[in-house]
Order: structure tokens, then C-alpha cells, then sequence
């Protein structure tokens, strides 16, 4: 009985021991949908803090926001994919420069209108696969007389989910950047794209 | 001077005879679109990324020609013949695709597209938005009824639209909450289609019908008031007003200036939700032009996407 047991037991670790090996990264990372639910619940919860109230507090508010993109969002990944074929026209360290300048640029202009956010219901519906390792999650905001469809890009990296485009309406973020800096860049030097941007980040 | 750019159409009743010929149609057309063989309630296939949203890869020789010349600010041209896809080749050889080309739209009159464009940037900031600030004191419930109302007018277009598109479902859906919402909600003060049936608006357009079809934008036009569109939406928008109820009220009933009136209130109490939308769209573009015209056209290729399934 008791070797019964004991082989029994040790089938069992190997079963364990397999299943772990087959098992695909991507079940460690969790699911894309709940990767990015969590972290939009994570900015409500800042927003609707009774602790953070008035506008004092806005920029303990905003330090927060930023916090939880720099987890949210893969914004080196969102940069290669703007600038596409245009990236490798940037050195290295432009290409640095321009990942931190594009991420403030993001940063000023939707924090702002995040702020501004009342009391708009979001709803996460489903992910639709994309590519091997890229899923598109679907939500939508409610408003007052409309419904805004919201969808995110993840790539999966290191082990979790990571949001490298953001759809609003149809509208594309890294498509519709990418439309502005190429119209810059078929004339311009990459330099003064990212003499541009320091501009707009106001650095 | 009263002319009335509202067409008074002296034969209303055959109109109305047209009008009503449709609607005998259309109900038919839903109890066949009800059966799951006619169209599947929940078709897989608009979920399931139909157009690849990231194009696989494609070899780029014409990667160089891809770049506009330096000269002309105007996209599309050539390059509208490139597939969407674009291979990258690192330092290290490694190639990875991205989606680089979104859609296009070619732009002959950019200049004459800007100057609209900063015309009705200085509408929206000196005119527009302080009456909406002015008209947002009124109670929020009030808004939004008024929002349904004028959301119901549109119904009949919606409707006749998902027709032409052969979405007989959308069609149907449409038309029972037009009739729920002008009977139940009288004449569209509440959703009732939505709170009593539970059916979402169908949105449907002409110029997206038009699109359905295969026929393209043309060229990008910023028009004044309506803002961004395109030859086939611009004829979209006209198509679109002659499905408006209001369209046939006679001229005796309702003066130009009475409807432009009532117009020109819709705009506003629309405005009023959505203060504050196309500030932040402009402080997180670098371009403004640019940026508004690439997301016409990718919320258009959307619209038109969507008009080709269900």
C-alpha cells in the first residue's frame, strides 16, 4: 500500500512537474482583459480617493496616474510602433529621448481629461486575439448621451501584459501620432522632431 | 429675403407614400433577419479581427518612395497603393512588423482645408463653446431629453441606411426603437427603445452607405460648421438631411430661419456634453490638421468596416 502511495505520489509531482513545463507563459501573466481591467481600476480608485479632493491635491492625484501607466503601459513598444519604420532613423539615444518626451506629451494631455472624469461608467466587454502575443481588450466609456468604444493593445513582455496602443472610436493612438511625425520627418531631420516635442513637453 | 433652403416638396404625399412603402418593406425584412440562418445574432465575424488590424509582414523595396517628397504636405498619391504592413530590419537583422500605413485620404486643397480649419477652431472657441458653457446651466435631465428628441429625428436615416446596407437586423432594431421611442417615449423624450426593450442605437450614415459600396472618400474636405469630411461624406451629409423629417415640414409650417433655429439648437445642446473634447484632442496633438484628418479617417474606415458586417 504504502509503495503504491509512494509511486503514486511521485507520478503525481511528475504530472505537476510537466504541466508546469507545458504550461504557456502567458497563464503566469493572467489574462490580458484583467491585466488592463485592473489597472483601470486601479486610476478610479485614485480618482474617487475622498482623501484626494480639491486641487491640492492634483498633484499627488497626477503622481499616482503616472505611476500606475509607467505599470499599464509599454511606452518604448508604443514608440517603436509610432514611429515604425522611422524609428531606425533615430539613434539610440534619440531613441531614448523620444520614448521619455512622447510619454510626457501622453502624460499632459490625458491626465487632464482624466481628471475631468465624473461619473462615465466603463464596462470591459472581451479580448480579441491579434497576433501570438498581442490581444486587443475592448471597453467602453457611458456617457451622458453616448457610448465611446475604447480599446486596448497588450503585448505580452517579461510575464505581463502590457498596453502599447490605446483605440478610441475606430482611432488609433499610434497611428494617429505616427501621421503627424512623418509629415515632420519627410522633410525634417529626426533631430528637429525631437527639438519639436521639447517644445510641446515644455523641457 | 425669406428662401428656404429647406426644400418645400409640394408633393409631401407621395412622399410620405414612399416613406411608408419602406417601412411595409422593412417589416418583413425583420422577422427574416430574426431567424438565426438570415443573419447570426451574434456574428463571429465582425468579432474575429476580419481586416487584419496588424498587417503580417510585407517586404518593403519601395520603402524608400515611401516618404513623401519633401515638397507636398498632401498623403495618399502613390503611396495609397502600399499595403498596410511594413517590415522593420534592425541593426541586428532581426525584422519585426509593425502596422505603419493606417488609412489614407489624399488632400489637393490642404490649403483651403486649413484655412476652414482654423475658421472653425475660432467658431468652436469664440462662439460655440462659451453658448454651450452659457446653455450647460440648464438642468442636465432637460439636455438630455432634448438629445433624444433630436437623436429620434435622425432615426428615419438610420434606418433607411442599415437598409441600404443590407444590415436588416440593425434595420429592424432601428425601426422598433424609433416607433418605441416616438410613441412610448413621445416623439423621443425618453429612450424608451433602450430602458423598455433593450435595444442600442444602430448608428447608420450615407456617407458610410456609400462607402459600403466601395466608393472612396475622393479627397478630404474641412467644411465650415461640419468640420472634417470627405467628397462621399460630404454628399453623405446631404443624403443624410434629406432622410431628416424635418426636411419635409413645408415651408409655411416652419420658416428657414426657424429651422435653421431649431439646427443650430441641436448643435449647441450636443456641445453642451461634450465641453472640453476637442480642447484636450488639441493640446495632445502636435498637428492639430494633421491629426484631425488621420482620425476622420480611421473613425470612417471604422464606420465603413462595420457597415459590411452584421
Amino acid at each position: 500500500m504504502i509503495i503504491e502511495n509512494k509511486a503514486m505520489k511521485k507520478y503525481l509531482m511528475l504530472m505537476i512537474f510537466i504541466l508546469w513545463l507545458v504550461m504557456p507563459a502567458a497563464a503566469f501573466a493572467g489574462l490580458p482583459l484583467d491585466t488592463v481591467k485592473g489597472h483601470a481600476d486601479q486610476v478610479l480608485d485614485v480618482l474617487r480617493d475622498p482623501s484626494l479632493k480639491g486641487e491640492a491635491a492634483k498633484k499627488t492625484k497626477k503622481e499616482k496616474l503616472r505611476a500606475i501607466s509607467e505599470k499599464m503601459f509599454d511606452f518604448t513598444e508604443l514608440s517603436k510602433r509610432t514611429l515604425a519604420q522611422n524609428w531606425n532613423k533615430l539613434n539610440p539615444a534619440q531613441q531614448q529621448e523620444f520614448t521619455e518626451l512622447y510619454k510626457t506629451i501622453l502624460g499632459d494631455a490625458y491626465n487632464d481629461k482624466i481628471l475631468a472624469y465624473t461619473d462615465e461608467k466603463i464596462t470591459f466587454s472581451k479580448e480579441v486575439p491579434l497576433t501570438e502575443k498581442t490581444v486587443e481588450v475592448r471597453s467602453s466609456v457611458l456617457r451622458k448621451t453616448s457610448e465611446v468604444p475604447i480599446y486596448y493593445r497588450v503585448i505580452l513582455k517579461d510575464g505581463s501584459w502590457k498596453v502599447y496602443d490605446v483605440v478610441v472610436e475606430g482611432v488609433s493612438l499610434s497611428s494617429n501620432y505616427r501621421s503627424q511625425f512623418k509629415e515632420i520627418l519627410a522633410n525634417k531631420p529626426p533631430e528637429s522632431l525631437i527639438e519639436t516635442l521639447r517644445k510641446k513637453a515644455g523641457k | 429675403m425669406n428662401i428656404s433652403k429647406i426644400e418645400t416638396i409640394k408633393n409631401n404625399r407621395s412622399l410620405k407614400i414612399i416613406l411608408l412603402g419602406f417601412i411595409l418593406l422593412l417589416c418583413p425584412a425583420y422577422l427574416l433577419a430574426d431567424t438565426p440562418e438570415a443573419v447570426p445574432d451574434n456574428p463571429a465575424k465582425s468579432e474575429s479581427p476580419a481586416t487584419p488590424v496588424v498587417p503580417l509582414i510585407h517586404s518593403a523595396p519601395d520603402e524608400v518612395a515611401q516618404n513623401p517628397p519633401a515638397s507636398t504636405p498632401v498623403e495618399g498619391g502613390p503611396e495609397r497603393e502600399t499595403t498596410e504592413g511594413r517590415m522593420i530590419v534592425g541593426d541586428s537583422g532581426i525584422s519585426e512588423s509593425y502596422d505603419d500605413e493606417g488609412p489614407q485620404i489624399q488632400d489637393p486643397f490642404a490649403p483651403t482645408n486649413k484655412v476652414m480649419f482654423n475658421f472653425n477652431d475660432k467658431l468652436y472657441f469664440r462662439v460655440l463653446k462659451p453658448v454651450a458653457q452659457g446653455y450647460s446651466r440648464l438642468p442636465e435631465d432637460l439636455r438630455v431629453i432634448f438629445s433624444n428628441i433630436y437623436d429620434n429625428l435622425w432615426a428615419p436615416s438610420r434606418i433607411l441606411n442599415n437598409l441600404m446596407q443590407l444590415r436588416l437586423k440593425a434595420a429592424g432594431n432601428e425601426l422598433i426603437r424609433f416607433a418605441a421611442n416616438t410613441f412610448i417615449g413621445v416623439g423621443g423624450i425618453g429612450d424608451a427603445g433602450k430602458d423598455v426593450f433593450g435595444i442600442h442605437k444602430q448608428e447608420a450614415d450615407f456617407g458610410q452607405t456609400l462607402g459600403r459600396y466601395g466608393l472612396d472618400h475622393g479627397f478630404y474636405l474641412v467644411l465650415p460648421l461640419f468640420g472634417p469630411s470627405s467628397l462621399r461624406d460630404g454628399v453623405g451629409l446631404v443624403g443624410d438631411r434629406f432622410m431628416h423629417p424635418l426636411t419635409y415640414v413645408s415651408s409655411s409650417d416652419l420658416t428657414f430661419w426657424q429651422a435653421a433655429g431649431i439646427s443650430a439648437h441641436e448643435v449647441v445642446n450636443d456641445a453642451s456634453f461634450k465641453i472640453g473634447d476637442y480642447e484636450s484632442f488639441k493640446d495632445a496633438a502636435i498637428d492639430p490638421y494633421v491629426s484631425m484628418r488621420d482620425a476622420f479617417v480611421q473613425n470612417r474606415k471604422k464606420k465603413v468596416d462595420e457597415s459590411k458586417h452584421q
